[in-house]
């Protein structure tokens, strides 16, 4: 008898265990503030990265505080950041990913920043169909075949022929050189990228020197060696600033006379400040330049500096764009109905739908991918150690 | 207080196993049926994710409902119903017992599932961290055959989980995705689920193939030179990966099919843990650590020390492969970076946490790291001085770890732990 | 050829780097037996406190109130840094360290892990995430000798460098201490019977190994100057394979296994495409040690090894 009712209770239960749950989804949650999340790399490899994040995130923040909320449709809702950080793994920002998105319920995720977080991260947020929107990964594969990924920054196969351009119109040169981190994708793939357009400029083998290091190496000397050998005209080299100082200075030490050039990633105050006199002259593609900025641009920079005492960073400026963009999908969007679901595919249309967005790292266009079609501007480090705006290269067609 | 403290746990050591998984089968039960009520009634904004703690650091002014909401659903449930029924599921337990160990086992294991899934039913947040928990079980079991039952001092494993990782994601990608990389997929997608051990099978024996690298010089050195042996395995592994274009190197390789469900990967560390307690109770085990106290001895006494020790490293390499196949199908996405030093402090100190030479151990370690990483999330920063503070304080007060040296016997664990026949 | 001679210029600099870490990591290697996983943490200390120092002593001197030239504030830095961080080494031991002395050595060794992971961490709690550049106390000044280019600091590097090896080489041959140290490695549980201190000499074997830290930290702030917390890390494994590599208590034996692993780097990324410099140059190791399976100066491998 009392056998016979442990089994029926045991059976119960499994078939409750079994059952499709019917907690959490699609229950109807009230609206009272606005969730946005931020998956940034507070720890890890590139803390500075996360900070930047984070103040911008922050700034951003209290404007709409100011504000009184964010203004949907007549109404005003208070926002609320969940800031996480991802430990700068990529393990770390799927759990990240998943927790605000089903935990958290956010209703936007910015971030995470780097692309070996931001292609996994992107998968968790388009199968629970959140919009994300990333601020500086590069790599196609994040926003690619994901209907709910957008990003602020531009693509690496769009900078790496405009450095080989821009090197090729302005010097002349026809022989480069190029040092990059073989562990590290952002680098990698665009020092491959810009050998592609070299080589297509001034046929194969015109990249004498392709010479990698792995990250968290201090002494490239061996490597700057080999370049310098090389007879290359010019070197390239796409790396993160703190390398760039260590770069530079060893590349002059031995011997290095030409012009050195790199890419967005050099675009930090500490660049200058860690690298000192031998960074003054050189060459960098970025999105903006901070030196002689105007309008919103140099409204942001006067107070993130103010407010943080450094000039920010471009992660910095592409964060407060994209938050930008989600503020105006959100917008755009009209009312929240309160249906987290709903509200998230709404705000996916409408970030979808947002065609041209001025922002302070340039003006772009949205393509099909969630991609940015933008202008990258050429940078170069005045005598005084200011990013003073050279030129400026837009996509063709 | 102290008196009261031995009854109840006295009154609570004649419980079965059998008891307790039904206490906590009644405990997620509940939460599914009046989790969301009495979370709201509470105050609390949702169910406490992770039994509370992620709330009570995020907003202090939450602990008295966080804890009580613990309390309600977890604590007293699981308390009750395991004191009250602790004569029925006594009986139950010992009418299994009688029948063969096997079916025994399995009913264990089908409660332990069916907890583990409604538990994870509630949120797929819980349901990552599950089984991230569960893989990080697998690879601890095996790092342990190495570092506990044999005594190296093994740095190889990351490494080993990378070759595995890749092998069996290569062969799933290439076999059942359309993907830009491999083209289109080989065979249909709809057969990818039962060729998925396969993959891992695979991948495990990638694993094992890499591990002759650090087996084949073992042989005539160890401790402290085959731990950098095995320090630089890991960084040659890491650096293949990166040079190897066809996996793109380290842009990382993602688009793994979405096979690694719950019941998949509780399976897999079912059989893992199963395979490995065996390994080391059996005469392989023992000469492990014959191995371990003293190898001339062991040489002296008939054990084929050779043997030993590459099996050893073939096997726990193997498990450590299955683990990483899982590992890149659980997160869709693998890359060279993911298996550097991080991963290998982060392995080692579940191993030394949990206890050496102990299956129960690395299971304990594996877990409470696994948590204590995502209850601690809301420190930031901190929780990166807190997790090594924690693991020094073991390591001075229990220096082999929590529960060390102590074998898993599966009879002992699922005997009913009272006579039937004496009443209450 | 010059080529050539640039590569030994650069492996030399590189190598002596490796060397230093790779005695300081020795010395309690050999004494303890002990892997010590927060040494290249307690380099980036040093490296931090170096740049702490040079920085008080920079404003004391632009202040007028005492008259330094800047290589006298560079040796003072490395001698208060050295000072310093030795401390911090003996707080490592006591708190770390000298509770797990007779635990097995695996422990100890995740302990060491461990303290490294907080000096990390409250490193980047403490200072924020911006990376600090250490101020250049001497001027760079490039010399041409026929085609190869050598700096000021890699000649000043290379020589501190096997200054101080050969310092702490006479200090472990030549002294009392030195002897007791030896003495130790060779049996660590008798020379307490024989009256030795043990506590104060462990203690003193951790200063020393932390200060040897610090002058590699600040060697390593003036040759590449961008300081960040997780700087150690790398060099304190690689620092691990030189001191295991070159053997169990010989100094020397760990400078000529550092300068053998940065020569490998350096000359693997000459010869070969640099894109598998890890490859090639761990797997040289990995051969090294099947055939040589106790290093240079190893003992043979045999059963006592305390596990």
């Amino acid at each position: 008898m009392r056998k016979g009712f442990l089994c029926g209770v045991y059976v119960l239960l499994v078939i409750i265990a079994f059952s499709p749950s019917g907690c959490g989804n699609g229950e109807t949650i009230k609206i009272g503030t606005i969730k946005i999340g931020i998956n940034a790399p507070l720890t890890g490899d590139i803390p500075k990265v996360g900070e930047g994040t984070k103040f911008a995130a922050q700034m951003w923040l209290e404007d709409i505080q100011a504000a009184g909320g964010l203004e949907v449709g007549g109404k005003k809702y208070p926002v609320e950041l969940a800031i996480e950080d991802n430990e700068s793994k990529a393990e770390s920002a799927v759990k990240v990913n998943t927790k605000m998105i089903t935990e958290d319920e956010v209703l936007v995720i910015v971030g995470p920043q780097a692309s070996k977080q931001a292609v996994p991260a992107g998968g968790i947020a388009n199968k629970y169909k959140t919009p994300m929107i990333s601020p500086w990964s590069t790599n196609p594969d994040t926003t690619k075949d994901r209907p709910y990924v957008f990003r602020t920054p531009f693509l690496d196969p769009f900078q790496g022929p405009v450095l080989a351009n821009f090197i090729t119109e302005e010097f002349k040169f026809t022989k480069s050189a190029v040092l990059y981190d073989v562990a590290s994708d952002y680098p990698k793939g665009l020092a491959e990228f810009f050998k592609k357009a070299w080589e297509n400029l001034h046929g194969p083998g015109s990249v004498v020197a392709f010479e990698s290091f792995t990250t968290k190496d201090a002494d490239f000397s061996s490597q700057l060696t080999k370049i310098t050998n090389s007879g290359a005209q010019v070197l390239f080299t796409p790396q993160y600033y703190n390398e760039v100082a260590l770069i530079v200075q060893q590349a002059h030490q031995l011997g290095w006379k030409e012009p050195i050039v790199g890419s967005d990633s050099w675009g930090s105050a500490e660049t200058v400040q860690l690298c000192g006199k031998d960074c003054y002259g050189l060459f960098f593609s970025t999105h903006y330049a901070a030196a002689g900025a105007t309008g919103a641009t140099k409204e942001f920079i006067d107070r993130y500096k103010a407010k943080f005492g450094y000039v920010p960073d471009d992660v910095a400026a592409l964060t407060w764009d994209s938050l930008r963009i989600v503020q105006k999908a959100i917008q755009d969007t009209g009312e929240l109905t309160g249906d987290l679901k709903k509200d998230r595919n709404r705000v996916r249309d409408a970030m979808g739908r947002i065609e041209k967005f001025k922002g302070i790292t340039g003006e772009m266009t949205f393509t099909e991918e969630g991609d940015p079609i933008k202008c990258a501007v050429i940078v170069r480090i005045s005598d005084a150690g200011e990013f003073e705006f050279y030129k400026s290269v837009c996509p063709t067609g | 207080m102290r008196a009261w403290i031995r009854t109840s746990t006295s009154a609570f050591s004649q419980v079965p196993l059998l008891g307790w998984l039904f206490g906590a089968l009644i405990a997620v039960a509940l939460e599914h049926l009046v989790g969301t009520p009495l979370a709201l009634a509470l105050g609390l904004p949702k169910i406490p994710v992770l039994f509370g703690f992620v709330i009570m650091l995020k907003k202090p002014i939450l602990i008295p409902s966080a804890i009580l909401y613990v309390l309600c659903i977890y604590v007293v449930p699981i308390g009750v119903t395991t004191r009250l029924s602790i004569s029925r599921t006594n009986r139950l337990a010992a009418e299994l017992f009688r029948s063969p160990i096997v079916i025994s086992v399995a009913v264990h294991l089908a409660l332990l599932y069916a907890i583990l899934h409604m538990w994870a039913g509630i949120n797929d947040y819980r349901l990552l961290v599950l089984k991230l928990t569960l893989i990080a079980i697998m690879v601890t079991l095996s790092l342990n055959v190495i570092n506990g039952y044999m005594g190296e001092f093994s740095c190889s494993h990351p490494g080993f989980m990378a070759l595995g990782a890749y092998g069996a994601s290569v062969f799933t990608v290439v076999l059942f995705v359309d993907d830009r990389l491999f083209g289109a997929a080989i065979l249909p997608p709809a057969l990818g689920p039962f060729m998925f051990p396969i993959a891992l099978i695979l991948g495990g024996l990638v694993a094992s193939l890499g591990a002759l690298a650090v087996a084949i010089p073992s042989f005539r050195t160890r401790g402290d030179y085959l731990a950098i042996i095995s320090l630089a395995f890991m960084f040659i592994v890491k650096s293949l990966i990166e040079n190897l274009e066809f996996v793109r190197g380290p842009r990382g390789l993602s688009g793994q099919p979405d096979w690694a469900n719950l019941p998949t990967v509780f399976l897999w560390t079912v059989i893992c843990v199963w395979i490995i307690n065996n390994f080391v109770r059996c005469t392989m085990g023992k000469a492990l650590n014959a191995v371990r106290d003293n190898e001339m001895a062991a040489e002296a006494m008939t054990v084929n020390t050779r043997r030993t020790k590459i099996v050893a490293f073939l096997f726990s390499a193997f498990w450590a492969g299955v683990a990483g196949g899982l590992f890149a199908h659980v997160l869709g996405y693998v890359n060279p970076g993911t298996f550097g030093i991080q991963k290998l402090a982060e392995v080692l100190a579940m191993v030394y946490f949990g206890g050496l030479n102990s299956v129960y151990g690395a299971v304990v370690g594996a877990v409470s790291i696994s948590l204590l990483g995502e209850v601690l999330r809301p420190l930031e920063i901190f929780k990166w001085i807190i997790i090594p503070l924690l693991l020094i304080l073991v390591m001075i007060f229990r220096p082999t770890g929590l529960i060390a040296f102590k074998e898993l016997n599966v009879t002992n664990l699922v005997k009913p732990k009272q006579n039937p026949d004496e009443e209450m | 050829m010059t080529f050539f001679f640039q590569n030994l210029v650069n492996a030399l600099q590189w190598g002596s780097f490796y060397a230093l870490v790779a005695v300081g990591y020795s010395m309690v290697y050999s004494i303890l037996m002990l892997f010590n996983f927060a040494h290249g943490d307690i380099f980036m200390v040093g490296a931090y406190i170096g740049f702490g120092v040079s920085t008080a002593l920079i404003a004391l001197a632009s202040s007028g109130a005492v008259v330094m030239p800047n290589w006298l504030i560079l040796v003072l830095t490395i001698l208060f840094s050295m000072f310093l961080t030795s401390f911090v080494g003996m707080i490592v031991e006591r708190v770390g360290y000298r509770p797990l002395r007779d635990a097995p050595r695996a422990s100890a060794a995740i302990t060491g892990l461990m303290i490294g992971i907080i000096l990390q961490t409250s490193t980047l709690a403490l200072l924020g995430a911006r990376r600090i550049s250490f101020p250049s106390l001497i001027e760079t000044t490039t010399y041409n000798v026929g085609g190869v280019f050598v700096t000021n600091k890699k000649i000043m590097i290379v020589l501190v460098s096997l200054l101080l090896a050969l310092a702490l080489h006479q200090f472990v041959r030549r002294t009392k201490w030195g002897m007791a140290m030896r003495a130790m490695a060779f049996d660590y549980a008798t020379v307490p019977l024989m009256g030795v201190p043990l506590n104060t000499m462990v203690a003193v074997t951790f200063a020393i190994g932390s200060a040897l830290a610090a002058a590699a930290g600040i060697l390593f702030g003036v040759a590449y100057p961008v300081l960040d917390p997780y700087m150690g890390i790398l060099i304190g494994w690689k620092a691990f394979v030189a001191a295991i590599l070159g053997g169990r208590g010989s100094v020397m034996g760990a400078t000529l296994a550092g300068f053998l692993l940065g020569f490998t780097e350096i000359f693997v990324v000459m010869i070969f495409p640099s894109t598998l410099r890890d490859l090639i140059a761990y797997s040289i190791i990995l051969l090294i040690l099947t055939f040589r399976p106790h290093g240079f100066f190893g003992e043979p491998y045999s059963a006592r090894l305390r596990l």
